[in-house]
């Protein structure tokens, strides 16, 4: 079918064809404009008035054209195609946004994140010029802040505020770390008890797992890997690993696994900068690893693991698990990680729900290998099952995302040959 | 001679340079600026914008006179008197440059006249008609322009095949020219020359002239150049020029095939090139690009931390407007202020009639994927246009759907150069279709085209009718 040119109004019936919106081959709907035209009176676009396919384009750029003349031929859509055209369907982005358009709030400023628009690369955010100097002289990142005027637009007394909001949050955050209130308890009532004060590890370690817990919400990845291959090489390199000052445990070879996977799965490996609401993805791999220590839990950090081999990595754990121990290790060493593995199989246990080391989004919790029974091939067969849980940070890594990880984790581990545990 | 010892060195008295040194002076710097010609003011004075306005206005009396016929005030034909045109565009010059010489007096800014080449990071050698002197400078800032560029097949070193610098010159009225390149300095050299009765012909190698600018803004200078050229030709490539007695032999390759014509005089406007060559740029740490051009921060800083560049010689758009305010921004950051350059910068084509647009244009927002809204008013609905016998004009509005803020403004028809600030204003201060659609502009102007376009944008301008309403 043809869609033409329809009368335009009263007095005007031909125009200039100015842009022209669809080419062949295009999926139009209906009402979507199809072409513009310019005349005396008006520059408007012409909108199709059916649904299909573009099987030619009759008019070019610059045409003088009349009411009746062939614009496009059409090859009719069925009833569904048109609705199914990508785009149609989404959801119109306009609520949050509209937001900005609010007038000015009676009363204090409200906390917390209020909707900016979208920023455009290369455009500075809606504010007068004299207000983006003042900004800059002051070290404002005028993106921050959401303006009231017409448009998002930033006036200076919404700059005022943001540095109100600014100096507010500076002046209370240390009121907010007051202590808690004292212990309404009195253990003492049922039995003896001994007060220590608690270590600078256990309070960090308080602190860090609170705040996790509160601001992360977790989701538990629950699995199990069939190990009964590894453990054989396992009985086979591990005297040889020994001889060399290493120590061939399951760890490095989870740890391995993780390295051949996590590349692959980049939001495991990104973090969530809360104020500026963007995904930082690290192009590194670095995992630290929990070693339960005397004083309390401590995570060193692996570098490159990617680069490394199973034997390298081991003679890596060793060294560092040492040092840990012995309290020997700096802030370096326990900084930069994109991911943690925490093995508690080496004590026992079976799955568990570790908490996420905070900015990294996922963890890795491993516990004991156990012979179990399991069907192969229609036949019963003792095998090594070792119970892994994937942790993951539901703000950045949605449920998809994490199970594909912890599946494909899985695979590596059970395929890892001979030849990767043996030593060069 | 004892080295000169400078708080700050200009290199070029243009439009960037002569801004710089005159605001640091004011900001209370001990300033030397150097430039190479005796007369200051750079391309944009002497050998660009200014005599290329003075000519279009001249000359576009004649088209002027002529329509007027058609309302009944008819005049005899012209007599053109080429010396005496010249040396009215000259005098206009003159008096600008002797303007600005006298505005760097009252500042006591100091004038060297020579070239300037660095020795190295801190010292530069200026050649003067009294001799070497070395200035050691605390810092530099590098205004020193573009100049034409003529490829060689094309240049024949024969003064009939002229650069934009020679034909501002108007030596003569040529019988017949050729323009070589549809860009904006080729179209108002073109419509120069077509006033004072030359034969012009324009050959562009692209698919349109006034690349990069939206069709629809090209479209009434199309129209013009068709009607006032004698031919204009797209897709069409200059293969040889070669002397032929007083005239040049020229071939083309176009989409008709190659063809071979004489000319009287052949202008090449294919492009400009960065004058970043023989200063001894090699003896300090700036960094050029691939073209030539300077590499520079969003201070305007190069890669030598006591260099500044700003201009055509840093690339991007080519225009005085921005050199200048590249000056300013160079100016604050050296006196330790956080100023970057991220100005909108309009831009001004001076054809029949004038294209002139700011910020983001319909065509770059489609190329970055950006989802933006076009308004748009003919000027045919204009009652100012109308009444001025100029309705062949637009005003468009390139709009962020979500804010209505405005991002872009383009305007062709006559006097759009005048018009484009209010749109720079407006983007600028983050004005949004519905502050302009509110703000009242006087009847009947052409200013109001602005106003109504914005008014297309919601569906209810006076003087239109659009198809399309904005859902509210």
């Amino acid at each position: 079918m043809d869609i033409r040119l329809p009368h335009l109004g009263e007095d005007s019936d031909s125009g200039t064809v100015g842009a022209i919106f669809v080419k062949q081959g295009d999926v139009v709907e209906v009402d979507q404009a199809l072409i513009e035209i310019e005349s005396d009176k008006a520059v408007a676009s012409v909108p199709s008035t059916a649904a299909g396919t573009v099987t030619a384009v009759h008019v070019k750029e610059g045409d003088e054209i009349r009411a009746g003349t062939r614009i496009v031929s059409l090859e009719p859509a069925s009833g569904q195609a048109a609705s199914s055209v990508p785009g149609a369907a989404a959801p119109p982005p306009e609520e949050p946004l509209r937001q900005v358009t609010i007038p000015p709030r009676p009363g204090p400023p409200p906390k917390g994140p209020v909707a900016r628009p979208t920023p455009i690369e290369g455009i500075p955010p809606a504010a007068s010029p004299s207000i983006r100097r003042m900004a800059r002289a002051l070290g404002i990142d005028l993106a921050r802040l959401a303006g009231t005027g017409h448009g998002g637009r930033i006036v200076l007394g919404d700059v005022r505020e943001y540095i109100q909001q600014l100096q507010q949050a500076g002046t209370a955050a240390p009121e907010q770390e007051a202590r808690p209130s004292k212990l309404a308890v009195d253990f003492s009532k049922w039995g003896p008890v001994e007060k220590t004060p608690a270590s600078k590890v256990r309070r960090i370690i308080a602190e860090r797992m609170s705040e996790s817990w509160a601001t992360v919400p977790h989701v538990f990845q629950f699995g199990d890997a069939d190990i009964t291959e590894l453990m054989e090489h396992r009985r086979k390199y591990a005297p040889i690993y020994k001889e060399r000052g290493a120590r061939l445990t399951l760890t490095p070879m989870v740890l391995r696994a993780i390295a051949l996977t996590l590349p692959a799965h980049p939001k495991l490996n990104s973090s969530l900068d809360e104020a500026s609401a963007e995904i930082v993805a690290k192009k590194y791999f670095h995992v630290g690893i929990a070693v339960d220590t005397e004083a309390g839990l401590v995570v060193p950090v692996l570098r490159d693991v990617e680069q490394k081999s199973v034997f390298e990595l081991a003679e890596e754990i060793e060294n560092i698990a040492e040092r840990a121990r012995e309290r020997k290790l700096s802030r370096e060493d326990m900084q930069g990680g994109t991911f943690t593995l925490s093995n508690q199989g080496g004590i026992g246990g079976g799955h568990f729900t570790p908490i996420i080391n905070k900015p990294e989004v996922a963890i890795l919790g491993m516990g004991r290998g156990r012979k179990q029974p399991r069907l192969v091939e229609g036949a019963l067969e003792d095998r090594v099952l070792l119970p892994l849980v994937l942790s993951h940070d539901h703000r950045v890594v949605d449920g998809a995302d994490g199970v594909r990880f912890l599946v494909n984790l899985i695979a590596t581990l059970e395929g890892l040959s001979e030849a990767d545990i043996k030593p060069d | 001679m004892e080295p000169i010892k400078a708080e700050l060195v200009v290199l070029g008295a243009g439009p960037g340079g002569y801004a710089a040194a005159f605001y640091a002076a004011d900001l209370g710097k001990k300033v030397i600026l150097v430039e190479k010609e005796s007369r200051l003011g750079g391309v944009c004075l002497n050998h660009g914008c200014i005599p290329s306005k003075a000519l279009l206005y001249a000359t576009g009396l004649i088209g002027e006179a002529r329509e007027s016929a058609e309302r009944g005030i008819a005049f005899s034909d012209p007599e053109i008197d080429v010396a005496k045109l010249r040396s009215w565009k000259d005098s206009v010059i003159h008096k600008l440059a002797t303007g600005v010489g006298a505005l760097a007096d009252r500042r006591g800014v100091e004038v060297l006249t020579g070239r300037g080449h660095f020795e190295g990071s801190g010292v530069l050698r200026v050649e003067t008609e009294g001799g070497q002197r070395f200035i050691e400078f605390e810092n530099v800032i590098v205004a020193l322009g573009s100049r034409p560029s003529i490829p060689k097949a094309l240049d024949l070193g024969n003064r009939r095949v002229m650069t934009s610098n020679e034909a501002l010159e108007v030596e003569m009225i040529p019988e017949s020219l050729l323009v070589v390149g549809g860009g904006y300095i080729g179209m108002e050299m073109g419509t120069v020359y077509a006033a004072l009765g030359s034969r012009v012909v324009l050959v562009e190698a692209l698919d349109s002239i006034l690349q990069g600018i939206d069709s629809d803004l090209v479209r009434p200078v199309l129209r013009y150049a068709k009607e006032h050229f004698d031919e204009l030709r797209i897709r069409t490539e200059v293969r040889k020029l070669a002397t032929k007695g007083k005239q040049i032999e020229v071939t083309t390759d176009g989409t008709d095939g190659k063809t071979t014509e004489l000319y009287d005089r052949v202008l090449v406007s294919v492009g400009r090139r960065p004058n970043s060559d023989d200063l001894g740029l090699g003896n300090t740490k700036v960094e050029l690009d691939e073209r030539g051009f300077i590499r520079v921060d969003g201070q305007q800083r190069t890669a030598d931390s006591n260099i500044f560049a700003i201009g055509d010689v840093t690339g991007g758009v080519l225009l005085a407007h921005k050199a200048s305010k590249e000056a300013r921004v160079a100016v604050e950051a050296l006196v330790g202020e956080s100023s970057i350059f991220e100005a909108v910068i309009p831009a001004v084509v001076f054809t029949h009639p004038e294209v002139a647009w700011c910020g983001l244009t319909e065509t770059e927002a489609l190329d970055r994927g950006i989802a933006v809204e076009v308004a748009k008013f003919p000027w045919a609905a204009s009652g100012r246009a109308i009444s001025v016998d100029k309705p062949d004009g637009l005003t468009k509005l390139v709009i962020e759907p979500e804010t209505e803020r405005i991002l872009g403004m383009g305007i062709v028809g006559v006097g759009a150069g005048e018009l484009i600030s209010e749109g720079v204003a407006l983007i600028e201060m983050g004005g949004t279709a519905r502050d302009l659609a509110e703000t009242v502009h006087p009847h009947p102007t052409l200013s109001e085209t602005l106003m109504e376009a914005a008014e297309m944008f919601y569906g209810h301008a006076t003087h239109a009718t659009s198809r399309q309403k904005r859902k509210q």
